[in-house]
């Protein structure tokens, strides 16, 4: 057999095999989208499978909640959840972040079913340490646009914020000890930000000590739980530690919430 | 009939040596072995980065790549039309969680699925046009289409013989790329993954993620389907610049003309949306495999079976068009 | 020329008001004529005349306006496959495949007819004296090799005719000479050779019949020869006196022709002594005039009698229109 008829008959035999595998390919594919899948026999995938998790190292740190959890505001990016990490590096404690889980706005409303999804189950369950930062957008819902419309809440809408919310937070809580009982849970406290304004100074103060102190009491309820003040780091230092949005820490503020969480969490 | 069935097979075998002689299959192969580990090594590099701030634990990976998505789902600044991306592929990495299956394993076959998926609208399109624009257009630069046409031959069995070569050559392409992938990611990520599953069936209605559609596909067979739907593509693509091989006369000039229409649909559908009509183009309807891992389609409205129908006619209108030019045509040069 | 060649009444190729229009220019605009097997028949022409259009309408690669063209009966236009596979051409250069060999190039032509083996292939290739290089590729052949391939080809289905156009272009003069040997030797065998060219000495040499186009018209058609005898010739006299010579020649009304150099070829004039006499006349009258001119005590040193060339006729014909 000559060389031209050996080019046609490997050529046409590989095309022709090929044609065939793509063509049943293509009718599979288009089976398969078009066909729904409780009617044609395919295979549903399990639901619920369980993950196996590695047993939390006592420093890993999972951050948890709102923008402050995230870390919003911070220009190196890093957040309360990175520095807290640097700061146990320093003291010589095997540290690392496991997630942060923060999501800007994000309400108690919006975080309790989140704790449902197996995702962030892991994320915490991987955990020694969870730093969750809540209830600053229930309390001042629309304020981060306050730059912009001028307006702000008012005293009543934030009462009825709290109590509204100190439901959701009992459950949040709750959920985190099922989560993961063995962590350390830490609270990062709500501050006022508004403090510097006349109109929002007294009733913000109110509704944050009000808040704040529903937290304590839902926290004292489990083991293992801190709730970290930050009230006080702020109230008179509004322009050192706020970033430019008016609402959320700066690289600073968020230094001084992380060196705040590693002096209160147990270390042995 | 077995007679002119068997003239037709002597064409054929003429057009698939002449493009085998011609080197060009070979051009596509190189292009291949150059640029696929060039792609694998980057995805490497990628994913080493990756494990040094997550450690070996996907889920951890998955976890934080769900949750920086749905920060930017709250930014204004993040446009409309990308945040319907990212909502899905939100619920899709949750579900992958949910059933505790990684989907960024590395391996081979993963990475190949990876690249199919990228490489349906523009990069296997490129191949294929290679070889197509080429195949009659070459005829006539050369000068050999007066002796091809004074052969007691009808000018369509010329033709056809052509064109069943194309899509022999199509086939060939696709089914190289994706082996020489699979070949060369191996060597960088190791050969397994066929069983590994692939969820499918993820769709966008309105602003929700239907998931009733939902199911597992083991990834070979995930790979199998998208190879299937990049050759109908393929096909479509390939007709349309053999039309323009038959139209145009110098090899060169159709080969802008396809590229400047491929690119163009890249663009087209990264900006579209607004201007719904540009569906009915072919350049936009090109990544069929979105269908198959959910990406939204560009253009609302688009759907699976309509894109397979807007391919269809343009393929079945730039055959007609190139059978009757070519058989009609006059050979003045 | 006379050739000696069999040339029997079986019409091979037939062409009947060929016309061709292309936009709104009449490329061919009446073209009739018909080629007998064993026969070498020229189409002359100068370029642009609609020679390569009426040649690709032979073939099929162009489609004509109006007209017919039919080879052994079978219509072109609607039986190719029995028409064109009488038929071997070669339409301008013989463009093969340049990356394929020769043998490759012909095994390509024989799977598209049928009944063509591997001894045919071997056959032609020996005809055409191209079996050292056959399996090199032809990207490395000279333009000689690629016409005899050409040719090959053209051979390879056992055609009754042969379409070859400018087949002598670019050949060096020994290529030209074996491609004319070769031309008349397919001839003698039965086939049907249809020649093109521009050059008139060309058709001289080689055809039998031609057929004369301008501007997409057929001039003439006839045997060379008779279209030769049709012109008046010219006859070189060298007299001695000259002078008296000249005025003698004049008096027998015999016309003299001032402007030799335009007239005739260049390589003929050189030929000719310094005082050499050009007339214009009928070559059978010099049988007349010679007595006269000696009675008259004039010296005649030679006559020479001048075959009128093509581009003759074809200034006669065309009024002066002239060959390229």
């Amino acid at each position: 057999m000559n060389k031209s008829s050996r080019i046609w008959r490997i050529t046409g035999l590989l095309s022709a095999v090929s044609t065939l595998l793509l063509i049943l390919g293509f009718l599979y594919a288009v089976y398969d989208m078009t066909v729904p899948a409780n009617q044609a026999s395919k295979a549903k995938p399990e639901t619920g499978v369980q993950m196996s998790v590695a047993a939390a190292a006592p420093y890993d740190l999972t951050a948890i909640g709102d923008s402050l959890a995230k870390g919003t505001g911070d220009d190196t990016g890093k957040g309360f959840a990175r520095r807290t990490v640097e700061l146990l590096t320093k003291k010589d404690k095997e540290s690392q972040l496991i997630n942060n889980l923060g999501i800007n706005g994000l309400t108690t409303k919006a975080l309790l079913p989140m704790l449902d999804e197996s995702g962030v189950q892991y994320g915490l369950k991987q955990a020694g340490i969870i730093i969750l930062s809540i209830g600053g957008n229930d309390l001042f819902a629309g304020a981060h646009g306050y730059k912009n419309s001028g307006e702000l809440p008012s005293a009543a809408e934030m009462d009825a914020a709290v109590a509204a919310s100190g439901e959701n937070f009992k459950q949040i809580v709750k959920k985190l000890r099922e989560i993961n009982p063995d962590a350390q849970l830490v609270y990062v406290g709500l501050y006022n930000p508004f403090a510097d304004l006349k109109d929002m100074r007294e009733a913000g103060d109110r509704a944050v000590a009000h808040w704040n102190t529903n937290v304590l009491d839902t926290m004292n309820q489990y083991q293992g739980t801190i709730v970290v003040p930050t009230y006080d780091l702020f109230t008179n230092n509004l322009d050192r530690y706020l970033s430019g949005d008016h609402f959320h820490p700066n690289g600073e503020g968020y230094q001084m919430i992380a060196e705040r969480i590693v002096q209160s969490i147990a270390l042995n | 009939m077995v007679k002119a069935l068997n003239s037709l097979l002597l064409l054929v075998k003429n057009e698939t040596i002449k493009m085998i002689k011609k080197k060009r299959f070979y051009v596509v192969l190189l292009v291949l072995i150059v640029l696929v580990p060039m792609f694998a090594y980057a995805q490497m590099r990628e994913s080493t980065t990756k494990r040094e701030k997550f450690g070996a634990d996907w889920r951890r990976e998955v976890q934080q790549a769900i949750t920086d998505n749905q920060n930017s789902l709250g930014s204004d600044r993040v446009p409309e039309e990308w945040k319907k991306y990212r909502k899905i592929y939100i619920e899709q990495m949750k579900y992958y969680l949910e059933h505790d299956v990684n989907p960024i394993q590395s391996g081979g076959v993963t990475f190949t699925r990876e690249f199919l998926n990228n490489a349906s609208t523009l990069f296997i399109p490129l191949l294929i046009m290679g070889v197509a624009s080429d195949i009659v257009s070459s005829e006539r630069t050369a000068g050999t289409i007066k002796m091809l046409l004074t052969r007691p031959v009808r000018r369509w069995k010329i033709l056809l013989s052509k064109l069943i070569t194309l899509i022999m050559f199509v086939s060939l392409i696709i089914v190289s790329t994706l082996l020489v992938c699979y070949l060369v990611s191996g060597l960088f990520f190791g050969y397994g993954g066929f069983q590994l599953p692939v969820f499918s069936g993820f769709q966008l209605n309105g602003s929700e993620v239907d998931m009733s559609n939902v199911h597992a596909v083991p990834q070979w067979k995930y790979i199998c389907m998208q190879a299937g739907l990049i050759w109908f593509v393929g096909i479509t693509v390939a007709m349309l610049a053999f039309m323009v091989s038959v139209l145009v006369r110098s090899t060169s000039a159709s080969i802008v003309i396809m590229m400047a229409a491929l690119i163009a649909g890249t663009i087209l559908s990264n900006m579209a949306s607004a201007w719904t009509s540009a569906k009915y183009l072919f350049m936009v309807n090109l990544g069929l495999t979105n269908y198959l891992s959910g990406t939204p389609a560009p253009i609302e409205g688009m759907t699976l079976g309509f894109s397979l129908a807007v391919l269809a006619v343009w393929a079945a209108c730039s055959t007609i068009v190139s059978f009757l030019v070519f058989t009609k045509q006059d050979i003045l040069n | 020329m006379h050739h000696g060649t069999q040339v029997n009444d079986e019409i091979i190729l037939s062409v009947e008001h060929l016309k061709k229009r292309i936009g709104k220019r009449w490329i061919v605009q009446d073209v009739s004529f018909e080629v007998r097997a064993g026969e070498i028949f020229g189409f002359l022409g100068p370029n642009g005349a609609g020679k390569t259009t009426t040649i690709r309408m032979l073939v099929d690669l162009i489609r004509p306006t109006e007209g017919q063209v039919s080879i052994c009966g079978y219509d072109v236009q609607k039986q190719p496959e029995l028409a064109l596979g009488l038929v071997g051409s070669i339409v301008e250069n013989p463009e093969v495949y340049t990356y394929l060999t020769g043998w490759e190039n012909l095994e390509q032509f024989a799977r598209m007819m049928p009944g063509i083996d591997a001894g045919r292939l071997q056959e032609v290739v020996d005809l055409v004296g191209l079996d050292q290089r056959i399996h090199d590729r032809v990207r490395t052949y000279s333009l000689g090799m690629r016409q005899r391939l050409g040719i090959a080809q053209a051979l390879l289905g056992r055609p009754k005719l042969l379409i070859l156009d400018e087949p002598t272009n670019g050949l060096d003069p020994k290529g030209i000479k074996e491609m004319r040997s070769f031309i008349r030797r397919l001839a003698k065998e039965g086939l049907a050779v249809f020649v093109s060219s521009h050059l008139l000495s060309e058709i001289q040499v080689l055809c039998d019949r031609v057929a004369i186009i301008s501007r997409g018209r057929v001039l003439a058609v006839g045997a060379v020869n008779e279209l030769i005898d049709t012109s008046k010739g010219y006859v070189v006299w060298e007299l001695e006196p000259s002078s008296a010579g000249e005025e003698m020649l004049q008096e027998l009304g015999i016309s003299i022709i001032r402007n030799a150099d335009e007239v005739l070829d260049d390589a003929i004039i050189a030929g000719f002594g310094s005082r050499a006499i050009v007339t214009q006349m009928q070559a059978d009258a010099v049988a007349d005039i010679v007595p006269r001119l000696v009675n008259s005590g004039l010296q005649v040193r030679s006559v020479q009698k001048i075959i009128p060339t093509l581009e003759q006729l074809f200034l006669e014909m065309t009024d002066g229109e002239g060959v390229e």
